[in-house]
């Protein structure tokens, strides 16, 4: 056999083809390992994964909001109040941006929007360190403290939903306290951040025994301040809530959801015929 | 060589002092950045990818040629390309560096660059090829280190070059690890933007296979380019005249590869079809920036059609200068690419107001003093590093001399 070799050498040994096989091979027990064994990125998702999946009666909840774009009066105090309480004092930085639009038929409207909290949301499966996720209860959360500022995720996003820390924000926030009290820490620079769907007021209130959507303390600060009732909150899963039955009154869609991001803000027409 | 010596001693003089100086600007710019954040530069939370970005994917894509040549040398035993591997390994160092300096400038929190290596969130593309980068700069680094071992500055630790020669003995399988790496990440770069189904331009399947070609082809023609240009300033050829031609072929056939996908990647998204999404971002960039000029022109004729040419054409191939001028435009070209994909997607997002006003807003960016400062420090870095190791190394091992 061995003098049927050709005197050339091979170009591939079968010393090589083991190696390839072996590299091949450990490569696959690595990716079993991180994807569902004891280093994939749920288990080794330890600081800032506190949710609260469910309520003291242990059910659970999935955050829904409803904008009717027919009630708004484009007042803006969505967008101010989520700045005092979120503490943004920076009008480029705004999680809950407002602007004047107009519909194909000419008829004008305010748009506004917030985080939409995407189910299948493209920020939390690029970021590169698992430091934004979708929580239990459907609301995308971001940590702070592991963010390396890559901006990927603002980048992934098609809701320009996103902003990034350029600068150490300093400024007064002026927006205090007329619109409302700083409720949570301000973000250092370099790193991204965005509406929270006030996490802290659901959070909170829950433990307290109190309904978000329900509840002005438990409630987003941007369905708060809306004088006109535009914004609804609450939970999809309870039929009683006010967000649901108002999603069962009204045909909503949401942006863009032919992107398969599954977003949970839902949008009623500007131009509704029973408005 | 004294003659050598003295011929080159006042150019080469001039060469290190202007490379110092782009370093020091550089390093002026890092510092800035470092000090006041991200916001010293042109970029913005709509386009908040630019310069930085392009210089590391092109640096890791003009790296490319390591992964080839270990390979080919190492693994497939292809002895006439043995004279290629040292440099390429070489380049391919000089290149992955660079792209980890751009990026620890570019990102909001460089004191947590270690991050990727603990959290890991193994559906991100952009973990998968921050990991790679970082194992395949290790392997890398592992192949230069034995070439560095050789100097005579080493003489006096024979221990150290007893360790060099064993860490050389592992060459095949670095270069079977470096495969599997880089085959991973080159195309994984080009998935960073092609997953993003929000954003139409980008969201197609032929952008990771670009990249791996387009890097290959810009890799590799890098590495000759390089080798071509050191030799004709040292009036040797430092590669035997047969490699030189076979390798540029290669690139020639490669380049021809990338520009078939690209022109159906074209074809089916633009010509053939109205593709939602895609037709809009392409109006509003040939509305607003010059994508035409930097698409058609620089990236497409002068970046690939012209190589292909010159590369493929024997007349052309055979003819030093013009093999120069080639594979320089390739690597343009290459360069020119990775800007383009970046920044189409980021100047022309998606609309997703239901309105007609507002929810279109094509972006804008022009990269700041201190983006072009930092990026031309880096470039003066590579550049001397390229200039000490082939002065002070044994990167081309025979060199012969020049032929009419």
């Amino acid at each position: 056999m061995a003098k049927k070799r050709s005197s050339s050498p091979p170009i591939l040994s079968r010393r090589d083809v083991l190696k390839i096989a072996g590299t091949t091979g450990t490569a696959v027990v690595f990716t079993e390992l991180v994807t569902s064994g004891p280093l994939s990125s749920e288990a080794v998702r330890g600081i800032g994964a506190q949710t609260h999946p469910s309520n003291q009666a242990g059910e659970p909840h999935q955050w829904r909001m409803l904008i009717d774009l027919a009630k708004c009066i484009g007042c803006n105090y969505c967008v101010w109040a989520c700045q005092a309480v979120n503490d943004v004092p920076d009008e480029t930085m705004r999680w809950n941006v407002g602007f004047p639009d107009r519909t194909e038929n000419g008829i004008d409207f305010y748009m506004t929007r917030p985080c939409m909290h995407c189910q299948e949301a493209p920020c939390v499966k690029v970021c590169p360190v698992g430091a934004t996720w979708v929580r239990e209860d459907g609301l995308v959360a971001m940590d702070y403290d592991r963010c390396i500022g890559c901006r990927y995720c603002e980048v992934a996003c098609p809701y320009d939903a996103r902003r990034f820390n350029w600068r150490t924000p300093e400024s007064e926030n002026a927006l205090e306290p007329t619109w409302g009290e700083a409720e949570v820490e301000r973000r250092p620079r370099g790193v991204v951040e965005k509406c929270t769907f006030c996490v802290h007021r659901i959070d909170r209130g829950l433990d307290q025994g109190l309904t978000p959507g329900v509840d002005r303390e438990a409630t987003p600060a941007c369905v708060v301040a809306c004088p006109v009732g535009a914004r609804v909150f609450g939970d999809a899963l309870d039929p009683e809530s006010p967000v649901a039955k108002e999603i069962a009154e009204h045909t909503s869609f949401r942006l863009r959801e032919d992107f398969g991001t599954e977003p949970k803000v839902h949008y009623v027409q500007p131009e509704r015929k029973d408005a | 060589m004294a003659t050598l010596r003295r011929r080159f001693a006042e150019p080469l003089t001039l060469w290190f002092a202007l490379l110092i100086g782009l370093i020091g600007i550089g390093s002026i710019g890092g510092l800035r950045t470092l000090l006041h954040g991200l916001q010293v530069t042109g970029l913005n939370d709509r386009v908040p990818w630019g310069l930085w970005i392009t210089h590391d994917l092109s640096a890791i894509a003009l790296g490319a040629g390591a992964f080839i040549f270990s390979a080919a040398v190492y693994l497939f035993r292809i002895k006439r390309l043995e004279p290629m591997a040292r440099p390429a390994v070489l380049v391919g160092f000089i290149g992955y560096t660079s792209a980890m300096l751009a990026l620890l400038v570019d990102i909001g929190r460089p004191d947590r660059f270690w991050h990727p290596l603990v959290y890991w969130n193994v559906h991100s593309v952009l973990w998968e090829v921050t990991l790679c980068v970082v194992l395949y700069s290790a392997v890398l680094a592992m192949e230069v280190l034995p070439v560095v071992i050789e100097n005579r500055f080493f003489d006096r630790w024979p221990d150290l070059r007893k360790a060099g020669h064993q860490l050389h003995r592992a060459t095949p399988i670095l270069a079977v690890v470096g495969m599997g790496l880089s085959l991973l990440h080159q195309s994984s770069l080009g998935a960073t933007y092609g997953v993003l189904s929000g954003r139409a331009i980008w969201f197609k399947p032929s952008l990771p296979v670009m990249f791996i070609l387009s890097a290959v082809a810009g890799g590799v023609g890098l590495t000759l380019w390089l080798t071509i240009i050191t030799g004709k300033l040292r009036h040797v050829r430092l590669i035997p005249h047969e490699v030189q031609l076979e390798v540029s072929r290669f690139v020639g056939y490669l380049t021809l590869a990338y520009l078939y996908i690209k022109l159906w990647d074209w074809a089916a998204t633009s010509y053939y079809s109205h593709a939602p999404g895609t037709a809009d971002a392409l109006s509003r960039l040939q509305a607003t920036t010059p994508y035409t000029l930097t698409f058609w022109w620089w990236e497409i004729v002068l970046g690939l059609i012209v190589p292909a040419v010159i590369l493929l054409y024997r007349p052309l191939r055979r003819n030093d200068r013009a093999l120069i001028a080639g594979l320089g435009l390739l690597v343009f070209g290459v360069i020119v690419n990775r800007w383009n994909t970046t920044l189409s997607g980021l100047i022309a997002p998606p609309d997703w107001s239901p309105g007609v006003l507002g929810g279109v807003v094509t972006a804008a960016y022009s990269p700041s003093w201190v983006e072009v400062a930092v990026t031309a420090g880096i470039i003066g870095y590579a550049w001397l590093a390229f200039t000490l190791a082939v002065r002070y190394l044994r990167i081309y091992e025979n060199p012969s001399p020049e032929r009419g």
